[in-house]
């Protein structure tokens, strides 16, 4: 459905993107996550045609964006991070807007608008001004303004930022619809328990390249290195480094082994033999976070 | 684009500071300076209000720049910008879609300045043709004036503060406050260099000299001229604007 192939952009200086390689199946959830500045948002700005130039192929549909991207942009719902709604305008009003701007009009542009409200669960709100709304009704507004024009394709860029529980449990259940509408979806997020959860398969960034990709199970069989995490005030970190790749992460310690329960069974063995007591000593299962600090380091990304 | 032209008109519309700068300041100018001048100096009361009705038309024409600045300053820093291009909507007509507006809103502008002078001041108006032609080659210029320093200005103030720059130095130079005759000879060629004199040597010769529109072709080639640069310069700043909007 969509083929990103050595697409790189760069703005003076700074490579933005570099040799980028992506496949996004048809109908499939994908995850797109990095660090801030990583190229997430050049890479969807190309996608739904705000960046017109940079360097290698994109296709969507088996139609390259270069030549089509018109035709692209109708197949394309885009829902970008800030929220983009007229404040002075109503629900509706806000609808009908995009739904013009895809050229949709009269009783069929209606219709749909009535649909998408019920479908974002502000259909009891439809003449309300969005100034009044609160941050989740707007967030779901947002969503629904790119959904009027029933795309194929619908690009997420951190549509759950600042939103309540119930908002965000709400753009799930629609993120779920969608799926099981077969809508091809481009999820970017920071938040990984939503992309592990949502997400059928997955593509890591980092300083402009594509460092992981594939489906999630394809992601977390490459990745599964159980480990233990180790807390304890007298545990340091010359005590634990014979036993393996040894982060500092929370409280504690976390050690990665392809032999967990053996590296276990030492790290207890040294720990009682020096008369040190943890207070935490357990096996831990691979997380998206825990795949996403290894492909893209712990160092802060904005100290320059 | 109707979409556009329709959003943006509205939100005009509710916009209190679009009212103050386009309607009621120009009133007050008007009111103030006839009244000042009309009174102390014993000037001729027709050549003196048509000095100064279009004078301070042509003038706070010029301040549409501010209202077209924040607009596509604000669009460009919420994200909406970029929400746009995201859609099928052609560059030119998003482009000519926030034009329009504040080209009708210019246009009202000075039908209802012009409708003051007359209905206060018994400002005569000439040849009807000729006056509309010099108004729409005038809100052509000074629109497209403020869609050039929309897509070029970094921050809103910036653009407020050359605005200023581009009304009250074009009013000074061009002769809008005083007639160029009085000015020294240097002062009288730069005015020649700005749209403003152009304008209201346009206006002056329909309502003053009974001029038609063949007698104000020089005016009309000059503004037209001057906004077709603008707008040139608008719409090859745009990709850049688009580079910076959020998104």
């Amino acid at each position: 459905m969509i083929d990103i192939r050595d697409v790189s952009k760069s703005y003076g200086s700074i490579k933005a993107l570099q040799h980028a390689d992506l496949h996004i199946e048809k109908g499939s959830c994908f995850g797109l996550v990095g660090p801030n500045g990583a190229g997430k948002s050049t890479l969807m700005k190309i996608l739904v045609g705000i960046l017109e130039e940079f360097g290698g192929t994109v296709e969507i549909g088996g139609k390259p964006v270069h030549q089509y991207r018109r035709d692209i942009k109708r197949q394309i719902g885009y829902v970008p991070q800030d929220i983009c709604l007229e404040e002075t305008l109503t629900a509706r009003d806000n609808l009908l807007l995009f739904g013009q701007l895809y050229g949709l009009s009269g009783k069929g542009l209606n219709e749909q608008i009535s649909e998408v409200l019920t479908l974002i669960g502000l259909e009891k709100r439809e003449k309300s001004i969005v100034s009044t709304f609160s941050g989740g009704m707007k967030r779901r507004l947002n969503i629904g303004c790119a959904l009027l024009h029933a795309p194929e394709i619908i690009i997420l860029d951190e549509p759950t930022v600042g939103v309540d529980p119930q908002s965000r449990r709400a753009i799930f259940e629609l993120i779920h619809e969608l799926k099981a509408e077969g809508k091809t979806i481009v999820y970017s997020s920071h938040y990984m328990e939503e992309v592990e959860q949502l997400c059928d398969s997955i593509g890591f960034i980092d300083q402009g390249m594509v460092v992981e990709h594939g489906t999630m199970k394809e992601v977390f069989e490459k990745h599964r290195h159980s480990s233990i995490f180790i807390e304890g005030d007298q545990v340091t970190e010359e005590v634990l480094a014979p036993y393996g790749e040894l982060m500092e992460r929370e409280n504690g310690y976390v050690i990665t082994s392809i032999d967990p329960l053996a590296t276990l069974q030492k790290v207890a063995l040294a720990l009682h033999s020096q008369a040190l007591q943890p207070t935490r000593l357990e096996l831990s299962q691979t997380k998206l976070e825990g795949i996403f600090f290894e492909l893209t380091g712990t160092q802060l990304r904005d100290k320059g | 684009m109707n979409a556009i032209t329709k959003l943006e008109f509205k939100k005009k519309i509710q916009d209190k500071g679009l009212w103050f700068w386009t309607f009621i300041l120009p009133i007050v100018f008007i009111v103030g300076f006839i009244s000042i001048f009309g009174g102390n100096t014993g000037a001729d009361s027709e050549q003196l209000v048509v000095q100064i009705v279009p004078g301070y038309t042509v003038m706070f024409s010029f301040y549409i720049m501010i209202s077209i600045v924040i607009a596509f300053i604000k669009d460009r820093d919420s994200g909406m910008t970029a929400r746009i291009a995201s859609t099928p909507l052609p560059t030119l007509q998003y482009f000519m879609g926030k034009w329009i507006p504040f080209i009708l809103i210019v246009l009202i502008q000075i039908a209802v300045l012009f409708g003051f002078g007359v209905a206060v001041y018994d400002m005569p108006l000439g040849n009807a043709f000729a006056l509309i032609m010099i108004s729409v080659a005038l809100a052509f210029v000074s629109t497209g004036c403020g869609m050039a320093m929309a897509v070029i200005a970094k921050t809103e103030n910036m653009g407020i503060a050359l605005t200023q720059v581009i009304a009250l130095g074009g009013a000074m130079l061009g002769g809008l406050w005083m007639p160029v005759e009085f000015m020294p000879d240097i002062m009288q060629n730069i005015a020649q260099f700005l749209p403003h004199y152009w304008a209201l040597q346009g206006y002056q010769t329909v309502i003053l000299d009974g001029g038609n529109v063949l007698d104000v072709w020089a005016s009309l080639l000059v503004l037209i001229a001057y906004g077709a640069v603008c707008i040139g310069i608008a719409l090859s700043a745009y990709p850049r604007y688009l580079k910076l909007s959020k998104s």
